[in-house]
């Protein structure tokens, strides 16, 4: 699915240069949940925006579902964005003058859904993260945890292969981070393939797999069991996003 | 090409509502800016209009200048046909007249004539031009019915003298006024009345001649007198071939004033000059308004530009948000355009109708004609324009938000 050989960046300023990753290496498969954890400034964010095609590299080989991205322009980036990746940042990033409804429509009108469908999927969604009823308010008006539930729904109404979160519960209180975090769990139980960074051990160590990175590098991978019965009864009653 | 919905519309114009202060200034500002633009245009094509009107003579190639006897000997009627033989005589000059007063030139003199005798009818105004027997060639105006005056015709008017000559010429407007009903041809022998009572007959009708006055709104109506006037100044009226205009007024003036010490010469004008300094105001207004047109736009443009600018500014975030869900720098250049799109079509909405509105003050209150109905989507085009290329710069900058600060900013 996600398949990175060598990726270098470097960001260079008038006085430095900074090499946020050097030679990264990383294969996730179809329907993983990888947690990322690491110091701050280690190239987490930086991995995750070249994971989603949010930034450029330098040097190696990085193919998303077997296509080779590194020479793509900039609207075949932004196509492959909409139709495979979902995003969840960690300060929501929802829209501020559009209520729910609209800012769960943003990536399904530049995938030119007719409004129909894009209507079906945005309640599907927004029902799947519990705020179906309050679709006509703004994100204002939300608590923090209703507001990252309202950004998964926008990161899955498009249905992406791959949902990419960076610190999506590091604005949250651990009730709240656990209660997304079981969201996410169940979209990848669903089949979503998940990539989520993460300063909590505690959610790290409820993903499948979690990558620490260290100086631009990934430098330890552990593998954790499958999920729990009690997860696998939640997905079958949440019925996901898929449409 | 993505079908009309991934346009946002909807959504763009939602999120103008939320957030509306500026948009609604600059919706009003594209209001105003129409809707003086609109109209200042209607007042510069209606001077342009008038100040294109032919005046009916050769104004290119004539000019005048007036001779003031002082001298005690000084014998007016043998100097006015000493001057003229040899004003006429002079190579490069076409014909040469005395007048009593110059077209368009601002001052002159007017009677009103009737078509039937008595104080009690209201006559027709006319400026009156006293001219002799060149008049034709000398204006270079073109007799469309009856005859010219002869030598013969022609007569002198003391200062004091009060009846008029027993035939008279007259423009087509003029006789078209006096006799609406007929035709201009069947008018010629008819007889008018001046000074109530006193007859005179049409002898001719010329096609057209302005009076002095541009903004009389019978401009068109002048008859000619066949007289030379010995008052104390007389005015003699030169035309020239074509392009020998520049040597011939200094040598008219010259010769004039060598020929005869008793008097002063004065007054040297072509009409060109004459146009020039009859419009001047007219001129100074388009540039007025002209200049304020240009600088309404521009600070309208400038208005339009800062708010995006602002916008693109504060939704950095956003828009980065948007290029990471998706969104092409296609579609984010097409988002401001149609933001600004929006705003500038309630603007130019609101702008019709203070157009309309204004102008319907300028007809009532200043006796401005009725706007030409195609200003007005012509103005809106236009604002819609200037709004688009306004906000290119600002939506352009949008278009190089990188993706990444979707992650990188707080
Ligand atoms: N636009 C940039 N210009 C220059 N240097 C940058 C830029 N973005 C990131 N860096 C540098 O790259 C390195 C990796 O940054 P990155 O944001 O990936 O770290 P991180 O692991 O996400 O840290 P944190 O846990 O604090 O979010 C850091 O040294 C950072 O200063
Ligand atoms: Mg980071």
């Amino acid at each position: 699915m996600l398949n990175m050989q060598n990726v270098t960046k470097i960001f260079r300023t008038d006085l430095v240069e900074t090499r946020a990753l050097s030679d990264f290496n990383l294969h996730v498969k179809e329907g993983e949940f990888v947690t990322v954890t690491g110091p701050s400034g280690s190239g987490k964010t930086t991995f995750l925006n070249i994971a989603g095609l949010l930034e450029s590299f330098d040097d190696g080989v990085y193919d998303l579902d077997g296509q080779n991205v590194r020479h793509l322009n900039d609207t075949q980036r932004s196509r492959l964005r909409n139709e495979k990746i979902g995003f969840i940042f960690q300060s929501f990033n929802l829209i501020p003058d559009l209520d729910l409804f609209d800012n769960v429509d943003v990536p399904l009108r530049y995938r030119g859904f007719n409004s129909s469908e894009r209507k079906r999927r945005i309640e599907r969604c927004l029902e799947l993260v519990g705020l179906a009823n309050r679709m006509k308010h703004l994100p204002a008006q939300l608590s923090g945890g209703q507001q990252q539930r309202v950004a998964i729904a926008r990161a899955l109404a498009g249905e992406p292969r791959f949902l990419l979160a960076d610190e999506p519960t590091g604005n949250l209180d651990s009730k709240m981070a656990h209660s997304v975090m079981q969201l996410l769990k169940d979209i990848n139980d669903e089949g979503t393939t998940i990539v989520m960074v993460t300063h909590d051990p505690s959610l790290a160590r409820e993903a499948k797999r979690n990558i620490f990175v260290k100086d631009g590098k990934v430098s330890d991978v552990t593998h954790i069991t499958a999920s729990t019965p009690e997860q696998v009864a939640s997905i079958s009653a949440s019925g996901a996003c898929h449409v | 090409m993505l079908p009309f919905s991934s346009w946002e519309i909807g959504p763009i114009f939602r999120a103008m509502t939320r957030n509306k202060v500026g948009a609604v200034l600059i919706a009003l500002q594209v209001a105003v800016t129409m809707c003086i633009i609109v109209n200042s245009v209607h007042i510069l094509m209606e001077r342009t209009e008038q100040m294109a009107r032919d005046s009916g003579i050769d104004e290119a190639n004539s000019f005048y200048l007036s001779s003031t006897g002082f001298a005690d000997d000084f014998n007016d009627q043998v100097v006015i046909q000493t001057d003229l033989d040899a004003i006429r005589a002079l190579p490069g000059v076409i014909d040469a007249m005395q007048i009593n007063a110059i077209p368009i030139s601002g001052g002159g003199w007017s009677m009103g004539l009737q078509t039937q005798p008595g104080a009690e009818f209201e006559g027709v105004g006319t400026a009156v031009y006293m001219v002799d027997d060149h008049v034709l060639n000398t204006l270079d105006l073109e007799l469309i019915a009856g005859e010219a005056f002869q030598p013969s015709d022609i007569r002198w008017r003391e200062r004091s003298q009060r009846d008029w000559p027993a035939e008279i010429i007259i423009t087509r407007a003029l006789t078209e006024n006096l006799f609406p009903e007929q035709s201009y041809q069947d008018t010629v022998g008819k007889t008018l009345y001046i000074n109530d009572d006193e007859p005179v007959i049409i002898k001719g009708i010329i096609d057209k001649l302005q009076a002095p006055w541009v903004g009389w709104e019978r401009l068109e109506n002048a008859m000619l007198s066949p007289e030379q006037t010995l008052f104390s100044s007389s005015m003699y009226f030169v035309r020239t071939e074509p392009g020998r205009l520049d040597e011939l007024m200094p040598a008219v003036e010259q010769m004039l004033a060598d020929s005869n010490k008793g008097r002063v010469v004065r007054g040297l004008r072509s009409m060109q000059e004459t146009r020039e300094r009859t419009y001047r105001r007219d001129q100074a207004m388009i540039k007025i308004l002209t200049t304020v047109m240009i600088t309404l736009t521009l600070v309208t443009a400038l208005g339009i530009v800062g708010l995006a600018s602002f916008n693109v500014n504060r939704r950095r975030k956003q828009i980065g948000t948007r290029r990471a869900l998706g969104a092409s720098q296609a579609s984010v250049l097409r988002y401001f355009m149609l933001e600004n799109f929006l705003i500038s079509s309630i603007g130019v909405i609101l702008g019709a109708v203070l157009t309309v509105g204004l102008n319907i003050y300028l007809v009532q209150s200043l006796g401005l004609t009725k706007l030409h109905w195609w200003l007005i989507p012509v103005g809106m085009l236009t604002l819609w324009l200037v709004g688009q290329l306004a906000v290119l710069g600002p939506a352009r900058r949008a278009t190089a938000t990188s993706p990444a600060i979707a992650t990188r900013t707080v």
